[in-house]
């Protein structure tokens, strides 16, 4: 199938945009599919819009020439005619400014990021978000809010042992029993997150320490809290202080991520980890 | 640059373990994550995890899991001394206030309150780690704070500067830290913010505010000492409630006519049974007369009469308590400076205050019906 490109009135300037591709199938519900003209049931992570959207109303607000928004792309795999045409309508229907639709085969989505200059590429499937990442496209886990209707600020959650964590040490993540193809993914995504990060902080220093509709958090799994403090160095460095940080030193990181509620998780890959993990660490 | 070379533990099975120690009531103790957050969604695949291979551990410092251990939060105001730093965000906001962390981030900050505690919290997870190399029955000691993470790398400097054992941190940048309390399923909150104070005790988390105390006296590097008062502590305000609203003679009245009945617990009754299961735990391995914890019960109530409820409850609930002092009214400060605890938890501001003149290190619980109706200085009741 060659790739479809429908065109919106909302295209924006692309220019120092962030570009951001998001997948059809995580804002709308495809799996009931009525062929009648109702519109598609909202997604897993449709709040996501939502809240980006309100990221970019108060960016217009400060400034109203501002370039540096969230230009937000669709993504469809492998959709059938009608279903193309069901996801424009009920993105009109839901009042949803998005820039593009892009409908391609699962074989060709990797391309069509890199050819569209994705600056981020989300979706709640991690096998998607890795394939991204292998080839040089930013990518992180989009997920899941508790609670759809409120949103309050976009949250973005950094890996502070993706950031602090040395490439020396990492190779030596397989004697902790992670396995290559965690090691790669990690290494995937730490090539790719400086970019992502350096937006994400112009963006967020557009406003002030309070009422942000953007809110940047790093937490540090694995790593000791000097992993995270050179995570904290080195995001500074790439022009992001983000808001919150927390450490959990091996730790459970479910309760916590689930008291914070992120919309986007630079993942590293190194989950499912089961018993007592000893806390890593970067001096000698 | 490299890694320690610390092996793994052997996974263990959860039900081995002692129930945990949560004050909450809370009793999950799953060692797996069953549900990964933001997992389980689009098209199912096989875990790719790896399967742990179980190898022993060996003088590694491992952290324990939160449900499992005694989890201690701090806030950085009571584990250091941010005078200075407060008055900039009280005069001139939170940017000027971060902008002063950030310039000053080589600058470690001084002890507070809570740094004795927690210096001794560590010294007694240091002979549990001799004792029980493999039990995750420890102090777990995490920072929380509503700071910016901008303050966090000074946060980070200072801990290292003073060498504490302290990995886990939540720095919450403004949002409320009860969330991550519960989460970390907390055993003790300790915070300058009175606020937040009664707010965790609203969700069931035993928590106190802290002071610096004026003069500092010396307090033990090798034991650690606790200290509560009884009522609206310990136990319920039910006792008190009634001395404020009858006063004194009905109070021995009931007490007298209630000898029996127990005393309904207080927000602090969580933690002092958890510091006796690790008391317990010295005493299995012959340590009882140099165990490194030590309780203390500083009463107003009198040995003779009311005092007898107390013990009683204090009994029935299976909880040993070292030293029981019934001061019938007395003046508490020159009792807790003998005792020189590194904590003393008390619902009266008038008892905090006075304690804290005299250089002991207080806590107050802002529990009960003491809040409402505060202790008039001067007057000393025999109870």
């Amino acid at each position: 199938m060659d790739p479809d490109v429908q065109e919106s009135a909302e295209t924006q300037q692309s220019g120092s945009a962030l570009v951001t591709a998001v997948s059809c199938h995580d804002i709308f519900d495809l799996s009931a599919c009525q062929t009648d003209s109702s519109p598609l049931a909202k997604g897993a992570a449709f709040s996501f819009i939502n809240a980006v959207q309100a990221v970019n109303q108060r960016l217009v607000k400060h400034n109203a020439n501002e370039m540096l928004r969230f230009e937000v792309i669709l993504l469809g795999k492998d959709c059938e005619e009608q279903i193309k045409s069901k996801i424009f309508d009920s993105a009109k229907h839901y009042g949803l400014k998005i820039g593009k639709f892009y409908f391609c085969s699962r074989g060709e989505f990797v391309r069509t990021l890199q050819a569209n200059n994705a600056k981020l590429f989300l979706s709640t499937d991690r096998d998607d978000v890795y394939g991204a990442l292998k080839a040089g496209v930013p990518a992180a886990l989009l997920c899941q809010q508790a609670d759809q209707q409120v949103q309050e600020q976009l949250k973005v959650l950094f890996s502070g042992d993706l950031i602090g964590l040395s490439e020396d040490v990492i190779d030596g993540l397989k004697d902790f029993g992670f396995s290559a193809v965690q090691i790669q993914n990690f290494k995937a995504a730490k090539g790719c997150i400086q970019e992502f990060a350096a937006l994400i902080g112009e963006m967020r220093k557009r406003f002030g320490c309070k009422d942000s509709p953007l809110q940047t958090i790093l937490i540090t799994v694995l790593g000791s809290r000097d992993v995270c403090a050179t995570a904290l160095k080195t995001l500074r460095g790439w022009g992001l202080d983000v808001d919150e940080a927390f450490c959990l030193a091996g730790a459970p990181r479910n309760p916590i991520l689930t008291t914070i509620q992120p919309h986007i998780l630079w993942d590293d890959g190194l989950h499912n980890m089961k018993g007592v993990l000893p806390l890593m660490d970067m001096s000698s | 640059m490299s890694l320690d070379p610390v092996k793994v533990m052997k996974g263990q099975d959860p039900m081995a373990l002692s129930s945990p120690l949560a004050s909450n009531g809370d009793s999950k103790a799953s060692w797996e994550e069953s549900e990964g957050f933001c997992d389980g969604l689009g098209p199912k695949k096989p875990k790719s995890g790896p399967v742990r291979r179980a190898r022993k551990v060996e003088g590694g410092i491992f952290f324990p899991k939160p449900e499992n251990a005694v989890t201690i939060a701090v806030s950085s105001r009571v584990l250091f001394r941010t005078e200075k730093e407060q008055k900039v965000f009280e005069e001139k906001g939170v940017e000027e206030y971060i902008k002063y962390q950030m310039e000053h981030e080589n600058e470690p900050f001084a002890p507070g309150p809570a740094f004795p505690f927690v210096k001794a919290l560590e010294t007694v997870n240091a002979r549990l780690r001799e004792l029980y190399p493999d039990s995750e029955e420890l102090f777990d000691i995490v920072l929380v704070t509503y700071n910016h993470a901008h303050v966090g790398v000074r946060l980070i400097n200072t801990i290292n500067h003073h060498n504490l054992f302290i990995e886990r941190f939540c720095m919450t940048g403004g949002s409320s830290p009860i969330g991550y309390l519960k989460a970390w399923h907390t055993n003790l909150y300790l915070s300058a913010d009175a606020e937040k104070v009664q707010e965790a005790l609203a969700q069931g988390i035993a928590a106190a505010t802290m002071f610096m105390p004026e003069k500092q006296i010396e307090v033990s590097e090798t034991q650690l000492r606790v200290a509560f008062d009884g009522d609206a502590v310990l136990f319920s305000d039910e006792s008190e409630r009634i001395f404020k609203a009858h006063g004194l003679d009905k109070f021995f009245e009931h007490e007298r006519e209630n000898e029996n009945t127990l005393l309904d617990h207080g927000p602090l009754k969580g933690f002092l049974e958890a510091l006796g299961k690790l008391q317990k735990k010295f005493y299995a391995k012959g340590h009882r007369l140099d165990c490194p914890i030590r309780t203390y019960l500083v009463t107003a109530r009198s040995a003779a009469s009311s005092g007898i409820r107390a013990l009683k409850t204090l009994r029935a609930w299976g909880l040993e308590i070292d030293e029981a002092l019934f001061l019938a009214g007395a003046p508490k400060g020159p009792m807790l400076e003998k005792i020189r605890p590194h904590i003393y938890f008390d619902d009266q501001m008038f008892h905090v205050e006075g304690a804290v003149e005299m250089g002991t290190i207080a806590a107050h619980v802002p529990y009960g019906i003491a809040q409402k109706y505060p202790h008039k200085k001067g007057t000393n009741f025999a109870k």
